[in-house]
C-alpha cells in the first residue's frame, strides 16, 4: 500500500462528507470557468486588434459620419500603408429582433486591410469585387442562419431606407469569410459601399469610420497625430486611436465587467475556502489518534504533512477539474446563441491553466493548517486524546 | 401533545445552544449563505434599478413617432414634412394658443469621459422643440438656468453629471468645431432623461448639419386612449407610415433586453452558488448530528421521541441559513443600494441608473437562504430522528 492509496482511502472514509465538498468545489470552478470565458469574450477585441491598425472616427463620437473625401486624403498620408472605410448598416433579417452585424465597405480596401484576419477564397474575392449586390458572410453568421453561397437575402436596415422607399436591400452571398485567427469572431457580413451609397435615401457620400494600417506600429502615434491635425478646425474633426484602445474603450462602455466577474468569483472562492478549510480541519482533528499511531509506526512528520496536503489537493482536483470541464462544455454549447451579445464566448487554454493553478492552490491552502498541525503532533499527546 | 411540544422546545434549545461548539463550521455556513444572497441581490438590485430608470421615464399620455422598424430613437429619422402632417393629427392635446403640443427632437451621440474608467463613452445630446420640457413630467432646474433658444447652450441631467467629467455648470464643451456652454443642471425624477444633454433643436440641427430632419416627434395625447386615433391616422397616410407608440411602451421595450440579461445572469449564478452553500450546510448539519449522537441517543433512551430530534436539527439549520440570509441582505443594502452605475442602453448611449433594493427583492434573497437551510437541514434531521439508540450510546 503506497501513500496515494492511503490518501485516497482517507479521503473517502466518510463518503458523504467528501462528496459534499467535491460538489461545492465543483460549483465554484464551474462559476469560475463560465465567468472567465464570459469576461474573455468581452476583451477578445483587444486580443485580435492588430498592433499596426488605427481607427479614425469623427471626433464628436464614432456614430457620427465622416465625408468620403477623407478616405483618399488619409490614403495619401505618409506612414499609411492602406486604409479601408466601413459604414454601420443597422441590419436585420426579416424581423427587427433578428439583428445582424452588417457593414457597407469598399471591397478591395476592406480585403486588403483585413488580409491578416480574414480568409476569403480567391473566387469569392473576385465575385465580391465584381458583383454590385454581392455580400461576404462570416462563417459563424452563415452557420447560424443556414446560409450558403448563392443565397439571395433581403437584408433590412433599422437606420437607412432606399430612395424608392424600400427598407430592404437585396444581397447575394458570393463567399464565406473564415477566420485566420481562432479567437476572431465571424458573426458579421459585409456588402458593397457603392451599392449602398447609390441607393440610400440620405447620408450620401458619408462613411462611418476608417481603419488603416501604418507602415510600422512604431509610427502609430505620429500618423494618428498627423491625421487629426490635418482635419482640425474642419466641420468634421477626427479622433484617431489604435484599434486596441478603441476596442477597450468600447467594452468599458458596457460597464466594469472585470469588477463584476472578480467579485462573483471571489465570493464563490471565499465560500469554498471556508467550507473546505473548516471541514478538512475537522477531519484531521477526528483522526488525531490515528496520526499518532502512524507516527509510532515510523511515519515521519514530513510524510504525514505530504499525505494530508495530498488529500486536500486530491479533493480539490476531483471537484475542480470536472467543474472546469463542464464550464468548457457549456461555453461551447452557448457560443452560437450568445454570438450577438458576447461573440467569442469560449474557454481558452489560458483560462484552463489559470483554473488548474487555482485548484491546486485551493487544495494547498485548505490543507496547510491541518497538515502542519498533524506534522507537529506529538505521539504521546495524540494517543492520549479521545 | 403538550409533552411533544415541550420535547421539541427542549431539544431545539439544546441544538441552538450547541452551535457554539461547532462555531467555525457553523460560521462558514452562515457566511456561505450570506455570500449567495449578496450575489443574488446585487444582480437583482442592478436589474431593478435599470428597469425602474427606464420605466419611470415613459408616460401613458405621451406618444412617440419613430421611423418604421427603427426600434430606437438613435436609428430613427422623420422628415420635416412628416412633422407637419403629425401636427394636424387627431388626438393631440393643444395649448392655450391652439397650437398642438408636440416636440420634434434630434438625438445625436457625443463623447464624454466616464469618471470611473477614464474612457470615452457615448452620451446623448438631445435637441428639443419648444414644448420639449412641457412634454416630460417633473423636469426641474436644480442649478443654473434653462438654455436660451437659439443659443449654443446646454443643460445636463443630474445623473450624467455624476458619472461623466467636464459638464459642470459654466464649463465650455466642444462638439466638433462648435462650442457650447453648460448653463444648468436638470432633474427628471430619476428617469433616463437625467442621463442626457439638452439643447435647442434648431441649434443642434444647424451645428450637426441636419437641417431637414428630426429623429423623433413626441406629442401629448388628449388622453391615453387617443393613441388609437393617432395610430390609424398614421397608418392610413402613406406619407407617414411611422411607428407610433406611447412613451411608456417605448421605454418598456428599451428596458426589457438589458433587464432580462442582468436577471438571466444573476439567478443562475446565485443558484449555482446556493448549491455550493447547500453542500456546506449539509456538511455542517451532518457534523452537528454526529457530534450530538450520544446526546440524541440519551434523550431517546429517557423517552424523548424521534420527532423532537428531527425538528431540533431542522431548526438549527434554518436558523443558521436565516442569519446568513439576513446578513447578506443587510450587506447588500449597505454596499450596493443607491450605488450609481452606467451602461449602454437601447439607444447606444449611456444610461445612468442606481442599484435599487426593494423589500420584494430582499424577500427573494431570504427565501433562497431558507431553501438552502431547509434542504441542508432536512436529511441530517431525518438521520437524527432515525438514529438507533444503542449505536448512538456507544458512539
Amino acid at each position: 500500500m503506497n501513500d496515494f492509496v492511503l490518501v485516497r482511502k482517507n479521503l473517502f472514509r466518510k463518503k458523504l462528507r467528501a462528496g459534499l465538498m467535491i460538489v461545492s468545489i465543483f460549483v465554484a470552478f464551474l462559476i469560475f470557468g463560465m465567468l472567465a470565458s464570459f469576461y474573455r469574450a468581452f476583451t477578445v477585441g483587444e486580443e485580435v486588434a492588430a498592433a499596426d491598425r488605427l481607427v479614425v472616427v469623427n471626433k464628436i463620437n464614432f456614430t457620427q459620419p465622416l465625408p468620403i473625401a477623407y478616405f483618399n486624403r488619409v490614403k495619401a498620408m505618409e506612414g499609411v500603408r492602406q486604409v479601408a472605410h466601413l459604414n454601420w448598416f443597422g441590419g436585420y433579417y426579416q424581423e427587427p429582433k433578428n439583428f445582424l452585424i452588417v457593414f457597407a465597405v469598399e471591397p478591395q480596401s476592406y480585403m486588403d486591410v483585413y488580409a491578416g484576419d480574414l480568409d476569403i477564397a480567391p473566387e469569392a474575392r473576385q465575385a465580391f469585387l465584381r458583383e454590385r449586390t454581392g455580400t461576404l458572410v462570416g462563417e459563424a453568421m452563415a452557420r447560424k442562419w443556414g446560409w450558403k453561397v448563392g443565397d439571395r437575402l433581403p437584408i433590412a436596415s433599422n437606420i437607412f431606407s432606399q430612395k424608392n422607399g424600400a427598407r430592404t436591400w437585396d444581397m447575394t452571398i458570393v463567399g464565406i469569410i473564415k477566420p485566420k485567427k481562432p479567437q476572431m469572431d465571424t458573426n458579421f457580413m459585409v456588402f458593397q459601399y457603392g451599392y449602398f451609397d447609390e441607393t440610400r435615401s440620405f447620408g450620401k457620400d458619408q462613411i462611418g469610420w476608417m481603419v488603416l494600417q501604418t507602415n510600422a506600429s512604431s509610427e502609430n502615434d505620429k500618423v494618428a497625430k498627423a491625421i487629426d491635425a490635418s482635419f482640425a478646425n474642419s466641420s468634421y474633426e477626427t479622433a484617431t486611436d489604435t484599434e486596441k484602445a478603441f476596442n477597450k474603450a468600447f467594452v468599458a462602455q458596457i460597464g466594469n465587467i472585470a469588477l463584476i466577474v472578480t467579485l462573483v468569483v471571489g465570493a464563490a472562492f471565499v465560500t469554498i475556502l471556508m467550507i473546505v478549510g473548516n471541514t478538512m480541519a475537522l477531519t484531521i482533528r477526528e483522526r488525531t489518534r490515528e496520526i499518532g499511531v502512524l507516527k509510532t509506526l515510523g511515519f515521519t512528520g514530513r510524510r504525514i504533512l505530504g499525505m494530508v496536503l495530498g488529500e486536500s489537493v486530491l479533493l480539490a482536483l476531483l471537484g475542480g477539474v470536472p467543474g472546469l470541464l463542464l464550464a468548457a462544455l457549456i461555453a461551447f454549447m452557448l457560443r452560437e446563441n450568445l454570438s450577438n451579445f458576447v461573440p467569442g464566448f469560449a474557454m481558452t487554454p489560458g483560462i484552463a491553466v489559470t483554473g488548474l493553478v487555482l485548484i491546486v492552490s485551493l487544495g494547498l491552502i485548505t490543507g496547510i493548517i491541518p497538515a502542519l498541525n498533524a506534522m507537529r503532533l506529538r505521539i504521546a499527546a495524540a494517543l492520549g486524546r479521545g | 401533545m403538550r409533552s411533544l411540544l415541550l420535547q421539541v422546545i427542549a431539544v431545539t434549545t439544546i441544538n441552538l445552544k450547541s452551535i457554539a461548539q461547532r462555531l467555525w463550521l457553523s460560521l462558514s455556513t452562515v457566511v456561505a449563505v450570506a455570500l449567495v444572497v449578496i450575489v443574488l441581490l446585487a444582480f437583482l438590485a442592478m436589474a431593478n434599478g435599470f428597469q425602474r430608470t427606464l420605466a419611470g421615464s415613459g408616460s401613458e399620455d405621451i406618444a412617440i413617432f419613430l421611423r418604421g422598424g427603427s426600434q430606437a430613437e438613435i436609428n430613427s429619422t422623420v422628415a420635416r414634412d412628416q412633422v407637419r402632417l403629425i401636427e394636424d393629427a387627431p388626438g393631440i392635446a393643444r395649448g392655450g394658443d391652439g397650437k398642438p403640443l408636440i416636440s420634434p427632437e434630434l438625438y445625436v451621440v457625443v463623447d464624454g469621459v466616464k469618471r470611473s474608467s477614464q474612457t470615452k463613452a457615448n452620451l446623448p445630446l438631445r435637441g428639443i422643440g419648444e414644448q420639449g420640457v412641457a412634454l416630460r413630467k417633473g423636469i426641474t432646474i436644480s442649478e443654473g438656468r434653462m438654455f436660451n433658444r437659439g443659443a449654443n447652450e446646454i443643460v445636463v441631467g443630474k445623473g450624467l453629471l455624476k458619472e461623466f467629467e467636464g459638464f459642470e455648470p459654466g464649463k465650455t464643451v466642444a462638439f466638433a468645431t462648435s462650442r457650447w456652454t453648460v448653463v444648468g443642471i436638470f432633474e427628471a425624477e430619476g428617469s433616463v432623461f437625467e442621463s442626457e444633454i439638452w439643447a435647442d433643436l434648431p441649434v443642434v440641427q444647424s451645428l450637426f448639419n441636419r437641417p431637414n430632419f428630426v429623429q423623433t416627434v413626441r406629442v401629448r395625447l388628449e388622453s391615453p386612449v387617443s393613441i388609437a386615433a393617432l395610430k390609424s391616422y398614421n397608418d392610413n397616410d402613406p406619407r407617414l407610415k411611422l411607428d407610433v407608440k406611447t412613451e411608456a411602451a417605448y421605454f418598456a421595450d428599451q428596458a426589457g433586453q438589458t433587464t432580462d440579461l442582468i436577471q438571466n445572469l444573476g439567478w443562475p449564478l446565485a443558484i449555482a452558488m446556493a448549491l455550493g452553500a447547500l453542500a456546506g450546510a449539509l456538511n455542517t448539519m451532518y457534523s452537528s448530528v454526529a457530534a450530538r449522537a450520544v446526546e440524541i441517543a440519551t434523550l431517546r433512551a429517557i423517552g424523548f421521541g424521534g420527532f423532537p430530534a428531527f425538528v431540533g436539527t431542522l431548526v438549527e439549520s434554518l436558523v443558521l441559513a436565516a442569519i446568513g440570509g439576513l446578513i447578506g441582505a443587510a450587506a447588500t443594502w449597505a454596499i450596493f443600494d443607491g450605488l450609481t452605475a452606467s451602461t449602454l442602453g437601447g439607444n447606444f448611449t449611456q444610461v445612468v441608473f442606481a442599484f435599487q433594493l426593494t423589500p420584494a427583492l430582499i424577500w427573494q434573497g431570504v427565501l433562497l437562504a431558507l431553501a438552502v437551510g431547509l434542504i441542508g437541514g432536512l436529511f441530517p434531521a431525518i438521520r437524527a430522528a432515525r438514529m438507533p439508540i444503542v449505536a448512538g450510546l456507544y458512539a
